[in-house]
């Protein structure tokens, strides 16, 4: 139960709050803008200085003049698009025994051609038989994350098959997965063979993809990184600075965000330069020639409304030729098509996701298999109390 | 067995909906998908066939959460363009069920079965010789008139139930006995409501 009209002092002091950041942000984007265009200028010598510095913030490594923009070429007439994305139903502490379930929508779009759409799911029912010792000691505590990475792992697998059973030799072809490339959230399991052993089964098939040549993409929507920005912070000095003003009329551009700045810089249907991402999971545990680069790409959400995303590629995919162009055509015509998100990711998720009802009707069957074996579940009267609270 | 044109997806004793394959909806040498109005016929787990009318015919998105929207693009730029369209609707029917063949007798009763088809049934459309034995006394248009499905219009399946009497014999071959002999059943029917009965007569041929 929500008493709203407790809450209304709080929101009166949010709305207020709002107000002032709307104000520093705007000082914000003229400074950012600025400090965008001097690093621009000598944006080679820079660079030098930041691999000097080695600074310990994650610092975007330039490849180009970093306010290069490029408008969107056009789509090939031809072009075989893949997508994966998944959906999961983590493992209940409160049931015994331990089990949880992954599922992967798959889609495959032959566009330009009457090819009819590949568009399907495959779920993986995994228990503790299938986790070797490291996920077993992890499962009680961390469980969300492992499942979680299991999940990506599945979608990369599968989107590399999915790439496998419907390139057609001389046709562009783009493969796009969901969400970034950079296994950020496997460090924090404080685990580290297990991390290591995600990271290695993870890259395995980025070197698989490689060595078909598929270009591989991940779409990031709204997001959250500063990459770019602390280039910017960098150059003004205040990198590792927490204070929120210079003076009283210029903010620092602490909090300030990559998808803001290019909101200013990148009209709608451009793409901005190609970055290189610092991350030291990078640089510690991916093989020699997947580093992840991005850019950022500005994309129509309606008639008058725009937003910023963020499209990660490992460094090969820059090397075939036109990847990089047919990846932002074809981005950009599947989010005008999606109204504002990829349609190929978007039929993923449809496929992948596990509604209430398919749940219900997952439980009930283990329940009832494992009864009719001898097997008595324990525990799922807390489930059943949780879905069906009594008066 | 002749080709199945669909499943049955929900099953009662008094109707059924199948779900009309993808491959019979595009079949190039024949109409395959089953008509407003036309006898089609589905097995029960005993082996019983039960005869219905299609009453309702409907294509939509197999995801009661996702409508389908307006694209402004001809069907061929569709195909090239938007190809997961296609595949994420369906044919569905509504059939009301009428009659059935018992399997241990093997004779038509004109009545409900004891029991509904099986989900998953296969569904066939009914050929001219089993709509021929859907004959006199015509007693399906009984709980045709009585009992009709609420939603749908009973005249004008009563229409396509009389057309159907009509081909089945011969068309202006020799099937205007059979259609005056359904004709009179309708109108006792109808208690002798001639207008009711001319309207319905009048869209038969």
């Amino acid at each position: 139960m929500l008493d709203l009209s407790r809450l209304r002092s709080q929101i009166d002091a949010f709305e207020s709050y709002q107000v002032a950041s709307e104000d520093r942000r705007k000082l914000q984007r003229r400074r950012a803008g600025r400090a965008l265009q001097a690093v621009a200028d000598d944006w080679q010598a820079v660079r030098g200085r930041v691999e000097e510095a080695e600074p310990r913030e994650l610092v975007a490594r330039m490849r180009e003049d970093p306010a290069r923009t490029s408008a969107a070429p056009e789509r090939p007439t031809l072009v075989t698009v893949v997508a994966t994305d998944g959906s999961q139903i983590y493992p209940d502490r409160h049931v015994e025994p331990t089990y949880f379930l992954l599922n992967v929508g798959r889609v495959a779009f032959q566009y330009g051609t009457t090819a009819a759409p590949a568009l399907d799911a495959v779920p993986d029912l995994r228990f503790r038989e299938d986790l070797d010792r490291h996920f077993d000691a992890v499962l009680a505590s961390m469980t969300t994350e492992v499942v979680s990475a299991l999940r990506d792992e599945m979608e990369l697998e599968h989107l590399l098959d999915a790439a496998r059973e419907n390139a057609v030799g001389g046709r562009a072809l783009v493969a796009l997965a969901d969400g970034t490339l950079i296994r950020w959230m496997i460090r924090g399991m404080r685990n580290q063979p297990l991390e290591e052993a995600l990271i290695r089964r993870y890259t395995g098939y980025l070197q698989d993809f490689r060595a078909e040549q598929f270009p591989l993409a991940s779409y990031v929507s709204m997001p959250g990184t500063t990459d770019v920005v602390n280039l910017l912070r960098f150059h003004l000095g205040e990198l590792g600075d927490d204070g929120e003003w210079v003076d009283d009329e210029t903010p620092t551009l602490r909090g300030f965000l990559d998808r803001t700045l290019f909101d200013d810089v990148l009209a709608v249907g451009e793409r901005s330069a190609v970055f290189g991402s610092a991350s030291h999971i990078i640089r510690e545990s991916y093989p020699e020639g997947q580093a992840i680069c991005y850019f950022y790409l500005k994309i129509p959400t309606g008639p008058q409304t725009s937003e910023i995303t963020r499209v990660e590629m490992p460094e090969w995919v820059l090397d075939i030729p036109d990847a990089v162009d047919h990846l932002h055509a074809t981005l950009l015509d599947e989010c005008r098509k999606g109204s504002g998100y990829p349609v190929s990711l978007s039929e993923a998720h449809e496929h992948a996701v596990i509604r209430a009802d398919e749940r219900d009707a997952f439980f009930r069957l283990i329940e009832r298999r494992l009864r009719r074996a001898g097997l008595p579940t324990t525990g799922s009267r807390k489930r059943l109390s949780k879905q069906r609270p009594r008066v | 067995m002749p080709t199945a044109i669909g499943e049955v997806i929900e099953s009662s004793t008094r109707t059924f909906v199948a779900e009309v394959y993808d491959e019979a909806r595009s079949r190039p040498d024949e109409p395959a998908e089953p008509a407003f109005g036309e006898w089609v016929w589905a097995e029960t787990a005993r082996g019983d066939e039960v005869y219905a009318l299609v009453s309702h015919v409907e294509i939509g998105s197999y995801d009661a959460n996702r409508q389908a929207v307006a694209l402004g693009m001809d069907e061929e730029e569709r195909r090239r363009e938007m190809p997961m369209v296609q595949e994420l609707l369906r044919m569905t029917v509504r059939a009301q069920i009428l009659a059935f063949r018992s399997a241990r007798s093997g004779s038509m009763r004109q009545t409900l079965p004891p029991h509904p088809p099986d989900i998953h049934a296969f569904v066939h459309r009914c050929t001219r010789e089993q709509v021929r034995d859907l004959d006199a006394p015509y007693d399906f248009l009984r709980t045709l008139v009585e009992s009709p499905d609420p939603a749908v219009p009973v005249d004008d399946l009563l229409v396509a139930a009389l057309r159907q009497v009509h081909e089945a014999h011969g068309a202006e071959h020799g099937g205007r006995p059979e259609l005056v002999a359904a004709g009179r059943t309708l109108s006792r029917l109808l208690d002798d409501d001639h207008e009711r009965l001319q309207s319905i007569l009048r869209r038969v041929l």
